[in-house]
């Protein structure tokens, strides 16, 4: 299967159109503290935040980047860079179109959030959509483990990333299982085993459960992660397809609670239905 | 206090709200907009989003209550709102789009406050085209 990355490389401050608000802002009592110079005023910072530390790539004792901290990421609702439902706002550096196959072209085509979209309910994202999420990751690398803490629902993920294969017989679950090894200084993150209940982005693009993952995680400077996504789903697509895209650090803030079901009143009160997602 | 309701239909001009936790088009019809000026009776400041609750008066002058969602609580944070901003009895104007049930709920795109600030409601990051009102 021909591998394709589509690669229109976009800085985070075109990729994300900011809305910068009236209210002003007193910066939060720091993390990040040592990281670098002070945070200046101005956008660029994942969603009208502060701009990035500036500094050189920090580093664990064994010398790889250190990829820790509390990092924004572009919300990308839409993995395709053409029109989907629900939303105009596609990745640049997606695809057009995803390369459904026929089968989950017509899954796709079919899709009708109105019946039901799993996320209203609070169900778990998966990673991919996870990912896409507007709401902050908190990396936390250590030893031979990376933690992802994120403030979507208060959710997390734990990579072993010391080049250990996949663990056997799994079951299949929403965040799939991953492992990670270094190539250099990029953190190649290998996800798979997903219960094909969940879908890639807001826009609903489906997905099976043969979906494979990799994510690269690259620290050019302090303040900006690389990453870049390649998804390999032969059930679902013709050819593997990806996105890209640029973190950005955060030391004026910190991560916060989320709880999707604390108070879910558009699912309480029907006009979210419940979903059938394993029907998906 | 005058408060009036006005419903307009057509297409936003490119700003359909982020709910990061479910689909905006499962609950909402972002061709059916609406402008609500009214009288603030209660604030949910909770996750996974807010909710404001307002009396509107309408045309007729029949008092109609309203809920609006709002964007999370903690990207709201973020962008310099606090549980303070709307309380009980502050008179504020509401643009936003229709639920499709039918029902008196919107989605809360910009909110007109007291001191006559002007906010985007909604999750900040992600949101395009947003008219330059949304920014004032």
């Amino acid at each position: 299967m021909s591998t394709r990355l589509h690669v229109a490389i976009l800085s985070a401050a075109t990729v994300l159109t900011v809305a910068s608000l009236a209210f002003s802002q007193e910066p939060a009592a720091g993390q990040g503290k040592g990281q670098g110079k002070a945070q200046g005023k101005g956008k660029g910072g994942g969603r009208g935040g502060p701009v990035a530390p500036t500094g050189p790539t920090p580093r664990m004792p064994d010398g790889k980047p250190d990829l820790s901290g509390l990092w924004f990421r572009p919300y990308t609702p839409n993995m395709a860079s053409g029109p989907a439902k629900d939303t105009r706002q596609g990745d640049p550096t997606g695809p057009k179109e995803l390369p459904y196959t026929a089968a989950y072209k017509a899954k796709w085509d079919a899709y009708k959030p109105d019946e039901g979209d799993y996320t209203g309910a609070c169900l778990p994202f998966g990673l991919m959509r996870s990912m896409n999420s507007p709401d902050p990751i908190q990396f936390m690398q250590h030893g031979d483990f990376m933690a992802l803490l994120y403030e979507q629902n208060t959710w997390f993920k734990l990579i072993p990333i010391d080049g250990r294969p996949h663990a056997k017989n799994l079951d299949p679950t929403w965040f799939g299982d991953s492992v990670g090894h270094w190539e250099g200084d990029t953190l190649v993150v290998h996800t798979n085993n997903f219960n094909g209940k969940t879908r890639l982005d807001t826009a609903g693009h489906p997905h099976s459960d043969a979906l494979e993952i990799t994510e690269r995680f690259t620290r050019p400077d302090l303040g900006h992660k690389s990453y870049e996504v390649m998804i390999h789903d032969p059930k679902a697509f013709t050819e593997d397809w990806g996105n890209k895209r640029t973190f950005t650090l955060r030391t004026d803030t910190q991560i916060m609670e989320y709880s999707c079901e604390e108070n879910n009143k558009s699912l309480w009160e029907g006009r979210i239905k419940v979903p059938k997602y394993d029907e998906q | 206090m005058k408060v009036r309701l006005t419903l307009g239909l057509g297409l936003i001009a490119g700003a359909i709200p982020v709910l990061a936790h479910h689909s905006f088009s499962a609950e909402f019809d972002a061709t059916k907009t609406v402008s609500l000026k009214g009288t603030v009776t209660k604030v949910e400041w909770m996750n996974p989003h807010i909710w404001v609750y307002m009396d509107v008066n309408d045309d007729s002058g029949t008092m109609v209550r309203w809920q609006c969602e709002g964007g999370p609580p903690n990207s709201l944070t973020r962008n310099g709102w606090t549980k303070a901003a709307l309380k009980q009895g502050d008179s504020i104007t509401i643009d936003g789009t229709l639920s499709k049930d039918g029902s008196h709920t919107c989605n809360a795109t910009r909110v007109s406050l007291p001191d006559g600030r002007r906010v985007f409601a909604g999750s900040s990051g992600g949101d395009t085209n947003l008219p330059p009102a949304a920014n004032q």
